[in-house]
Formats: C-alpha cells, sequence, structure tokens
C-alpha cells in the first residue's frame, strides 16, 4: 500500500517537475477540466434550483376555505405587461392586524402601498421604468424577500387595496403542498435526450483534458521504464499525474462554480436565471462529480498509455504505430442502434413504457461512439491524402504520423454536434406534437380591455381614460353573453354598437337592431347551428342560472370572420337595440381598443391609462391567448435546452482552445525549426488551420451521420414521423464549423510566440 | 513484487576473473517490420568486462544491446542472464532486473526532464522502496563521485551535455548494477567532454566489477574498451583481446 | 609496403609475365610511385629462390624476354599468412592495407576478414594508448591523443572501407 502512494506520489511530482513547462500544461489541464466541471456543478444545481423554487412555490400558496376565527386575507391577482415583459401581482386586503402575511413581505400591504420585488424595483427606479412609474401610484413600502420569489428576475409585486373584493376566498394562511409536475413520455424523452446531449460532451472534454501533452508523457513515461519501474508501477504513476489534474481541475472548476455563482443573479441565460442561495449542487450529484473526474481521468490517461506500457523504448526507437482496428470502435455503435431499437414507440403515447434507463444509455452509447469512431476515420481518410500545397502537405503528414490528438480535439465538437442534431429534430418534431393548433396570430393594432366585477359606469370610466391616451384611434365597448340551445350546446353572443361589431366580422351593413350569426364552421365544436325562432335559455355567468331567462333568437344575417384568423368571436352578434329585448344584462364588458402601432409604447400608455381600475382591468393584445401547461412545460424546457446549448457550446470552443494551444505548445520546436528554415508563418498558419479543418470535415460527416441516425431512432420511439431538420443541421453545422476557425484563429498568436527566436531554445 | 522463487539472486556477484559468461546472447534474429536488425547476432559479457560493440550505423548494434537488456524481446535466439533465460521472465521480473542489476546510459533522454538531477539519480533506488533520504545521500555520493555535485538541484534541461550525461552515469550506477548499457553514451559530446565520461564510466564500473556493454562508432571510445564485438549486417563477431 | 606479397597476391589469378605484373602493379597500387622493371625483377628472382613462384615457360617473340611466372602453393600459403596478419599499427598504412583489400577481394577472400583483424590491433594498440594516457601526465596525455586521433583515422578509413566493399569489389574485378 505504501508502495502505491510512493508511486502516486511519484506521479504528483513528474506533473508538477518540469519548471514552467509543466505549470503551463498542468494549468491548461486545470482549466480543461475546471471548465467541464464548473458546468457539471451547475447542472448538478439545477434540481436543487427546481426543488426550492417549488417549495417557495408551495409556501407562497393561499391556503382558502378553512374555518377562522381571526383576521384573513383577501387577494385578487392581476399581471400586466411592461414592453413584453410581463408584471404580475397580487391585490391584497386584510381584514385586521392579524391577517396572514404572504411569505417575503415584511406586513400585509394597507391601501395604497406595495411591495415589490427587486428587479421590478431596480425597473421602476431606472430610466426605462419612468413610464411604469406611472401605471403604481402606489407607494412602494419594502422589497419582497427572496422566500416570495420564483427567482431573482421576477417582476411581482404585493399591493394593498381596499376595493378587492371579500369573496368566498378569504385566505386563513399561506403555504400549501407541493404539487408534481409531470411530464408527459414526449416531454420527459425531449428532456433526457436533452440533458445528454449536453452533458455527454462535458464529459468528453474533461476526458480530453486529461490527455492534454499525451507525447511528453510518454517519453517521461518511458524513461521511467528503462530504468526498472514494471508496467504496473508506471500505470500508477501515470494514475498519479493524471489525479493531479483532476484534482487540480476539480479545484479550478469548484473555484470557477463559487465565483460564477456570486453573479449567477445577474445572468439571465434563455430567459432563465436562478438564485445564489439556491445555486447549490445536490449532494450525490457533486460526490458523483468528485468521484468520477478523478476515475475518468486515471481510465483515460491509463487506457492512452497502452502502448508505452509495452515499449519501454518509446524514446528511443519509435516502433511503426498499430493501425487502429475497426471492430471493438462498432460496438458502441451497435449497441447504441440495437437499445433504442428496442425501445421504439415505447413513449409514444400518453402513457410512456419504455425504460428512461434504457434510452439514455442508448443515446450515451451512441454519442460515445463518435469520439471512439473518429480516431480510425481520420487515420483511415488522411492516410490516403497526398501532394498539395505545403502547408497542406505538412497538415496531412503531421495527421498521418499522428492523427489521435487532432480526432480527440475535434470529437468533442462533433459530440456536441451529434447530440445537437438530435435534439433538434426531437425538439421540432415535439413542438409540432405539442403545439397541436399553430401559434394564435397578435393583431398588435388592437387592444383588448377586460373588465372584472365592474359597473357600467366604470366601464364608461375606463372608456373615457383610454379614449384620452395618446395613439389611440377608436375605442369599442362589447359585451358578451352565454346561451345554451339544448342540453350541452352552447353559444356565444356578443353585443356592441355597429361601429364595435363591424371590428369582429365582415358585414354588409349594419342599424341598430340587426342581429348577424358568424359561422366559424364545425371545428369550434359549438354543436349544432342556431336557427331564428329558437329558444335559449340566456345567461352571463354560472350563477344565474337558477333563472333559467329564457330568449327567443331573433331573425339574423350569416356572415364570415375577418379573414383567415380564427381569432374572432363566432356565433351570434348583436346590436344594443336587439340586446336590450334581452332578459338578462349581458356582462363580460370588454373595451376594444384600435390604436397606432408607429406610436411608441402605446400599449404601456393605454395600461398606465387604465391603472386606476387597478385589478379589474386586463390588458392584452387581440389575439393573445394562454397557453396549456403542457405548451408552458415545453416552452420552458426548449428555454433550458436552448441555455445549457449555450453554455455546452461556450465550453467546447473553451475546450477547443485550450487542446489547440497545448498542441501548438507540445510541438514548440518543429515548428521552430520550419519557421527558422523559412517557412513563411502564414503557411504554418494555413497548415495548423489544416490540421484543425480535416479532421473536423471528418468529424462533421461522422456527426451528423450519428446524429442523424439517432434522432430517427428518438423520433421512432416518440412514434413521430421521420423528418430530419436540415436547416437546423445546416445551422449547426456552420456554428461548429465558425468555432473552429475562431479557435485556430486564436491560437494563431502563441504559433506566433513559438516560431519566434524563443521557440529554438530547447529547455 | 519480489518473488521469493526468483531465478536469480542480484546478491551474489560473480567474482571478477570468472571465465563464466554473465550475460549471453545467442543467435538472436529480431526484424521491425520487412528489414531484419539482428540476424544472428551473439555476444558474451563476463562480470566486470568492458565490452565494445562496434558497425557501421544501421547495423543493429542498438538492437542487440536492447534485446541483451530485455527492453526487446528477439522474434529468435536466447539472452541468457545468471543462466536464466530474460524471455521467459515476465514484465514485472524484468522491471525489476533492470531496476537492480542494470544500469542504462544513452545518448540523451534517459532521464526525467520534469526531476533534478538528484532526485533523477535517486529514481531507480526509490522505486526499489528505499527510503528518500537515504536514497539521495547515496545519489549524491554518486554525483559527487563523477564530479557534477553542483548540479544536483537543477533540472535535467538546465544542465550541459557533459554534466547530463554523468548525471545519467551516476543514475546508471547508484543501484551497483552488474551490468551497464551504454549506448552512445558520448555522442552528443565533444571529445574533450566525451573522454572524460568514458573515463569516469569505465573507472567506476571497474570499482564496483560492473560488466559495461558500450555501443559506439567511435574507435578513441571503443578504446576504454577490453574488448570488441563488431556487427555487420545484424551478425555479430566477437573478437577475443590482441595482446 | 610489401612488394613481394603484392606481387604473389597477383599472380594469384594466373601466371603472368613480368611486364604484365609492372602494369597490373601499377594500375592498382602505384598511383605516384610506379614501379621500375629492376625492382619487379629482383623480387621475382628473390620469390623464385623461395620458392613461391615458378617459371611457366617462356613466351617466343621478340624484344625483352618474356618469361612467365606462376604462384606455388607454398605462395598461396605465404599470401594468405600476410593477408591474416595484421599491419602493425601505425600511421599511414593506407597503401598497404588497401593493397591487402583489393587482394583479398581480387583472389575471392573475404576482405571484411582483412578489416576485422586490422581493427582488432588497431583497438588493442589504442586501449594501450588509452591506458598510458590515463596514467601519464598532461605532456604524455597529449602525446597519447596525437597517436590515438592517427589510430583513429586508419579506423574510421577501414570502417568506411568496409561499409564500402561491395563497390570495391565490382570495380576491382571488373
Amino acid at each position: 500500500m505504501r508502495q502505491w502512494f510512493s508511486d502516486l506520489a511519484l506521479g504528483v511530482r513528474l506533473a508538477l517537475g518540469g519548471g514552467r513547462t509543466s505549470w503551463v500544461r498542468l494549468a491548461l489541464t486545470g482549466a480543461g477540466i475546471g471548465l467541464g466541471v464548473a458546468v457539471l456543478l451547475t447542472s448538478a444545481s439545477v434540481t436543487t434550483v427546481l426543488s426550492e423554487r417549488a417549495e417557495r412555490q408551495a409556501a407562497n400558496a393561499p391556503v382558502t376555505g378553512e374555518q377562522t376565527s381571526g383576521d384573513v386575507l383577501y387577494l385578487t391577482s392581476w399581471f400586466t405587461d411592461y414592453r413584453g415583459e410581463s408584471i404580475s401581482g397580487r391585490f391584497v386586503k386584510g381584514t385586521g392586524p392579524d391577517a396572514p402575511v404572504p411569505p417575503g413581505l415584511s406586513r400585509v400591504p394597507g391601501d395604497g402601498e406595495m411591495f415589490v420585488s427587486p428587479a421590478l424595483a431596480r425597473l421602476m427606479e431606472s430610466p426605462e421604468g419612468a413610464l411604469l412609474l406611472e401605471r403604481f401610484p402606489q407607494q412602494v413600502i419594502g422589497t419582497i424577500d427572496e422566500v416570495g420569489l420564483n427567482t431573482p428576475h421576477d417582476l411581482v409585486f404585493y399591493a394593498g387595496d381596499a376595493t378587492v373584493p371579500e369573496d368566498a376566498n378569504a385566505i386563513s394562511r399561506f403555504g400549501g403542498q407541493l404539487h408534481e409536475n409531470t411530464l408527459d413520455p414526449v416531454l420527459s424523452l425531449l428532456v433526457m435526450v436533452g440533458v445528454v446531449a449536453l452533458l455527454f460532451p462535458v464529459l468528453v472534454f474533461v476526458g480530453i483534458s486529461t490527455r492534454l501533452a499525451g507525447a511528453e508523457r510518454d517519453r517521461r513515461l518511458a524513461a521511467l521504464r528503462l530504468v526498472g519501474a514494471g508496467s504496473q508501477r508506471v500505470r500508477r504513476i501515470a494514475a498519479g499525474e493524471a489525479l493531479l489534474g483532476a484534482f487540480v481541475g476539480l479545484a479550478v472548476g469548484a473555484v470557477l462554480f463559487l465565483v460564477g455563482r456570486q453573479f449567477v443573479e445577474d445572468i439571465q441565460v434563455a430567459g432563465l436565471s436562478a438564485f445564489k442561495s439556491d445555486l447549490i449542487p445536490s449532494l450525490p450529484f457533486a460526490v458523483m462529480i468528485a468521484v468520477l473526474v478523478p476515475v475518468m481521468a486515471v481510465v483515460t490517461s491509463v487506457i492512452a498509455m497502452r502502448r508505452t506500457v509495452i515499449e519501454p523504448l518509446g524514446v528511443v526507437r519509435r516502433a511503426k504505430p498499430v493501425r487502429r482496428v475497426l471492430w471493438w470502435r462498432l460496438v458502441p455503435l451497435v449497441i447504441g442502434v440495437g437499445v433504442l431499437i428496442t425501445q421504439a414507440n415505447a413513449f409514444g403515447g400518453t402513457e410512456s413504457q419504455g425504460s428512461p434507463t434504457i434510452v439514455i444509455g442508448g443515446i450515451v452509447m451512441l454519442l460515445l461512439a463518435i469520439p471512439v469512431l473518429l480516431p480510425w476515420v481520420v487515420e483511415r481518410a488522411v492516410g490516403r491524402m497526398r501532394g498539395g500545397a505545403p502547408s497542406w502537405q505538412l497538415a496531412i503528414r503531421r495527421l498521418q504520423l499522428e492523427s489521435g490528438t487532432a480526432a480527440r480535439v475535434v470529437g468533442g465538437v462533433a459530440v456536441v454536434l451529434a447530440g445537437g442534431i438530435a435534439l433538434q429534430s426531437v425538439m421540432a418534431s415535439a413542438q409540432s406534437e405539442v403545439m397541436d393548433s399553430p401559434a394564435p396570430e397578435v393583431d398588435r393594432g388592437r387592444l383588448t380591455i377586460h373588465l372584472s366585477d365592474s359597473t357600467p359606469e366604470m366601464v364608461e370610466q375606463t372608456a373615457n381614460l383610454v379614449a384620452r391616451t395618446v395613439g389611440v384611434n377608436q375605442v369599442h365597448s362589447l359585451r358578451s353573453v352565454g346561451m345554451e340551445a339544448g342540453a350541452g350546446n352552447y353559444h356565444p353572443a356578443t353585443v356592441g354598437t355597429c361601429e364595435a361589431l363591424m371590428t369582429q366580422a365582415v358585414l354588409p351593413s349594419c342599424q341598430d337592431g340587426d342581429s348577424f350569426y358568424v359561422d366559424a364552421g364545425s371545428s369550434l365544436g359549438y354543436g349544432t347551428q342556431l336557427e331564428a325562432g329558437q329558444r335559449v335559455t340566456v345567461s352571463d355567468s354560472d350563477e344565474d342560472r337558477q333563472n333559467d331567462p329564457q330568449w327567443t333568437i331573433p331573425p339574423f344575417t350569416v356572415v364570415k370572420g375577418p379573414g383567415e384568423s380564427i381569432n374572432f368571436r363566432s356565433g351570434l352578434l348583436l346590436t344594443p337595440a336587439v340586446a336590450r329585448a334581452m332578459p338578462v344584462e349581458p356582462g363580460n364588458p370588454s373595451l376594444l381598443v384600435l390604436i397606432d402601432q408607429n406610436e411608441p409604447d402605446v400599449g404601456d400608455h393605454v395600461r398606465n391609462a387604465v391603472a386606476p381600475m387597478t385589478w379589474r382591468v386586463f390588458v392584452s393584445y387581440f389575439g393573445e391567448a394562454d397557453v396549456t401547461q403542457r405548451v408552458a412545460q415545453f416552452q420552458s424546457i426548449r428555454q433550458g435546452l436552448l441555455a445549457g446549448s449555450l453554455i455546452t457550446l461556450l465550453l467546447a470552443g473553451a475546450s477547443l482552445l485550450v487542446l489547440a494551444l497545448e498542441q501548438v505548445r507540445e510541438r514548440r520546436r518543429p515548428l521552430a525549426v520550419l519557421a527558422a528554415s523559412g517557412v513563411p508563418r502564414g503557411a504554418l498558419g494555413r497548415s495548423l488551420l489544416w490540421q484543425n479543418a480535416v479532421p473536423f470535415l471528418l468529424a462533421l460527416v461522422v456527426a451528423v451521420g450519428v446524429g442523424s441516425a439517432l434522432a430517427a431512432l428518438l423520433l421512432r420511439i416518440m412514434s413521430q414521423p421521420i423528418v430530419l431538420d436540415w436547416p437546423g443541421i445546416a445551422v449547426l453545422s456552420g456554428a461548429a464549423a465558425f468555432m473552429v476557425a475562431v479557435v485556430t484563429v486564436l491560437s494563431l498568436p502563441s504559433l506566433r510566440r513559438a516560431t519566434g527566436a524563443l521557440g529554438l531554445r530547447s529547455e | 513484487m519480489t518473488d521469493p522463487a526468483t531465478p536469480y539472486d542480484p546478491g551474489s556477484a560473480q567474482g571478477p576473473g570468472s571465465a563464466q559468461a554473465l550475460l549471453e546472447a545467442v543467435d538472436l534474429h529480431k526484424s521491425f517490420g520487412p528489414t531484419p536488425a539482428l540476424d544472428g547476432a551473439g555476444l558474451r559479457v563476463r562480470a566486470g568486462e568492458v565490452v565494445a560493440v562496434m558497425g557501421p550505423s544501421g547495423s543493429g548494434k542498438s538492437t542487440l544491446l536492447h534485446c541483451l537488456a530485455g527492453i526487446l524481446t528477439p522474434d529468435k535466439g536466447t539472452v541468457r542472464y545468471r543462466d536464466v533465460e530474460l524471455s521467459a521472465m515476465g514484465d514485472g521480473l524484468r522491471s525489476e532486473l533492470r531496476r537492480t542489476d542494470f544500469g542504462f546510459v544513452f545518448q540523451f533522454g534517459q532521464l526525467v526532464p520534469e526531476l533534478s538531477c538528484l532526485e533523477n539519480v535517486a529514481l531507480p533506488l526509490r522505486l526499489g522502496s528505499v527510503k528518500r533520504k537515504e536514497a539521495e545521500s547515496r545519489a549524491r555520493e554518486w554525483l559527487e563521485r563523477l564530479e557534477v555535485a553542483d548540479v544536483a538541484d537543477k533540472r535535467p534541461g538546465e544542465t550541459s551535455g557533459g554534466q547530463g550525461q554523468r548525471v545519467a552515469v551516476a543514475r546508471a550506477l547508484v543501484t551497483g548494477p552488474r551490468v551497464v548499457f551504454a549506448d552512445e553514451p558520448t555522442g552528443a559530446l565533444d571529445s574533450l567532454n566525451g573522454e572524460r565520461v568514458m573515463q569516469l564510466l569505465v573507472n567506476a564500473a571497474k570499482e564496483t566489477n560492473a560488466a559495461v556493454v558500450l555501443v559506439t562508432h567511435e574507435p578513441r571510445v571503443a578504446a576504454y574498451s577490453d574488448r570488441e564485438v563488431v556487427v555487420r549486417d545484424g551478425k555479430s563477431r566477437e573478437m577475443e583481446p590482441v595482446t | 609496403m610489401s612488394i613481394g606479397h603484392t606481387l604473389l597476391g597477383l599472380l594469384e589469378k594466373g601466371p603472368r609475365h613480368g611486364y604484365d605484373l609492372k602494369r597490373a602493379y601499377d594500375e592498382r597500387f602505384g598511383q605516384d610511385r610506379p614501379l621500375h622493371y629492376g625492382q619487379v625483377y629482383t623480387t621475382l628472382s628473390r620469390l623464385l629462390r623461395n620458392g613461391l613462384v615458378m617459371e611457366a615457360g617462356v613466351e617466343a617473340g621478340d624484344g625483352p624476354e618474356r618469361k612467365r611466372y606462376a604462384i606455388t602453393d607454398a605462395g598461396v600459403t605465404d599470401v594468405e599468412h600476410w593477408l591474416g596478419t595484421p599491419e602493425k599499427p601505425e600511421p599511414y598504412l593506407q597503401n598497404t592495407l588497401y593493397a591487402k583489400v583489393v587482394l583479398s577481394l581480387l583472389s575471392g577472400r573475404r576482405a571484411d576478414d582483412v578489416l576485422d583483424v586490422q581493427r582488432a590491433a588497431h583497438l588493442a594498440a589504442m586501449r594501450e594508448l588509452t591506458k598510458r594516457k590515463a596514467a601519464g601526465d598532461l605532456a604524455d596525455q597529449l602525446i597519447c591523443d596525437h597517436a590515438l586521433f592517427h589510430l583513429e583515422a586508419d579506423l574510421r578509413w577501414l570502417e568506411l572501407t568496409a561499409a564500402r566493399l561491395d563497390r570495391l569489389k565490382t570495380a576491382v574485378t571488373r
């Protein structure tokens, strides 16, 4: 055992020993692994972020309907938009000093007082928030603590308002039960693909980083073999070296993570953000990373030195490199394909019959096939190339001599690319599956203002407020009422002036007293068509159903809706004179505001104008619709995956750069000799580009192949038609190519340094 | 790793002047790809003698040395050290043999660039589980003996070629080996430095009764030997000393 | 350089008369110092006296006497012995060594044997000098080094020749 430790220690000593060179190498290794570790730690924190968030959400949930003798809190939720950002708030009214205080607040705000989230406070204080300030005449008496928020960028407020109705929903306390979010099979598969496609490349890069400066290390270990270190011991010594790199990487990663964590609240990636205090890696994952990275470092380095172990004369005699063998390199590919085929249609329906473990395993295998296959592909492809310009020849000959490093460098990018291609295709397919109806078209020329719990005077008053606002062309008041022609056969009716109705449908002519019927077709599912003279039950709200007021449908003209858009009101359109004959007053008042889109911030001006109505008004663009939970989940998953892709791409770029720098460093002397013997720098630079570009193109082919295969297999699992997203693949490939080019350009300064006069020095 | 049934015993050196071969290679054949490097070469080394292996470059000198040292395994033929066949030993045993009974001095590249000169010399001892203090004090003695005590704390890259080779000689001899394999040990040195290194190497080897297998193409270096073996086209010819 | 042994070596390929021998000798070995007729005839008569060559008839014709000589068995043995004995290692041996190499090649013997034997002799001398050098003072060292470098030059020439024996063989037996 002591022997073991002394061997490991010797490895550490070797990794540290070589003066500046060793330190640079260690720093590069640490940086390469550290970047990966930081990303892994961040992803390991996602579960904590989500669970903390869910807990806060549960703690924030009001509890109603409990018998209580004490003070209660009445609450009504509200939201508004400001320059495209959604602000949500709760208007509250406490019945006394002991009314329950919402989490994150120091007390229940009184009438005209409000608590705002820090982000909202910042927005309101900033010059950009000047317009918003008008909307909130309330006095800000404090900010909402973290416990009352989801994310640091939440724009939320609690405002005290004496007009909040004392309805049945008296809140006796806050803090409900956690309710679990269940994802449907397609979405859960999407998450699986995403997590694997994004995290696996990180592991690949960590693995590659542990193999930096392999040639140097082989030389060193061969020298050790010569003085009589057995192959087992050399493996242990190499393991010691690798472990040092891994631990330095872990430390660097931890520091990066901890430092980055300080700024996490200032960062928003694809609309996602998190609290610093939530960003804690979950313990099992953190332990896994701390164990996995060193183990992987040791395993890859031991695998990498197979040849050195056999050949203690690595220094003295360069045995002809062994030609790579194909068969075992195909194993992961075959296993991956086989495993995924067995899961076909498993995640198709609403219930998944498949095993997530098997699917994830299959994806990992397929992605693993890329770095395993690439060295063989590069070796075979490059082996056939001949001739060309000197820079090309230099690059090709170099690749022929030692294609392993180059293949590894681009291998990581290829994994990112293949994962991205699969993810993109699955996402596109999931999108078409989840968003079964096309996203509604939003008409930015019209605003709809809904008024709840309001009197006709209030509607009038609101209309006047709006009409005076700059940029508003017309304001029309509309009401609606529901009719039931037999059980379950509901039809809506909209009441408004001719002018107002003309915004809803194409009317041939209109006079007060006319009735129209907009035929939306049977697709909307309103049952049978109405007929004139038919008796229907009218109700403006469910509570009045006892009365069952009856009404006879007047004669009407059938008209068409405005254009192709489905966002028009179907059913009856009634002029005020007709509506007066109805047994109940039509309710659900809303205002249709036609605005001048060229007027800047007109929407926010209108929202400001109706601010006095506080919680009663909801302003939205015509056609804006709420999304279903499934769509909302899909959208947030897409956001998460986008954020993850950006981070993985950045990591890929950074790792590539580290590898490219290391390559130049390792070949400093031959490069300096070439430069000294008159090879122009430009040619050397181009040869460097070819050295990256040729393996990259091969990697691209492999990545597109494997990525498409993976996509096809996953689509089969989802029971979706196999459609590959070629434009998406082109964009991804282009981005990867761009990254390789950028990395090459960024490594040119180091090439210049290497080929300078100092490069020729032997130490 | 030490097997009690180890078929050789590093402790009992053969007396000087013994006519029996310490190391003997018979009819070695070795090819790298299609070209044969050794084609029936052989060699006998007696305890304490300095044998020069001469011949033009590409004749197979170095390959013969590597086979003798158990670094390469010949395709055909036998190498026996103290009547034990090297090819019959496992890698672990051969490694131990290199550590305890053999020493190596090459033209360059045998020192570990990351370690200081002192640590390099102490390395074989430490691989053999000698305590660090002990190993380094013995290493320092050898550095003094080879007149390079002043570079002890420098890394090999920071020393001159002559100093580096002396450090290499010190490392080759620090374990008290029975055979030192030297492959063009002065190849990268000027004649004055080269002669000094040879003097130190041969003297130290004689004092410790270590045999030296000296591969060189330089007659003046070969003149430090007791006898020479000529390798040509993979075949060797042993010349008995002319008196 | 032993003219007698050289002539014997040249005779190994077949009987010749004196004039032929002189021509063959000059062509191969006498670049700057051709033999005199007188030297040839005195040497031949000495060899004849010692039984190493014998007369193999007289060619008729005008001009000078054209006596043919052939090598005897004793002569062959003598050549072999000569070739197998290294020259005393001393500077400026190349003429003799060259002659020995060429004669070995001409007679189908192994020329590298000649070289190996010679190398052994040279190295033995060099070992002696190296030992003296190690024991001696600076003056000794410088004197020994002078001798060593000259001997080394011979040995280098030997190595070079050994590496080019094949080409030399085609050249001399053409």
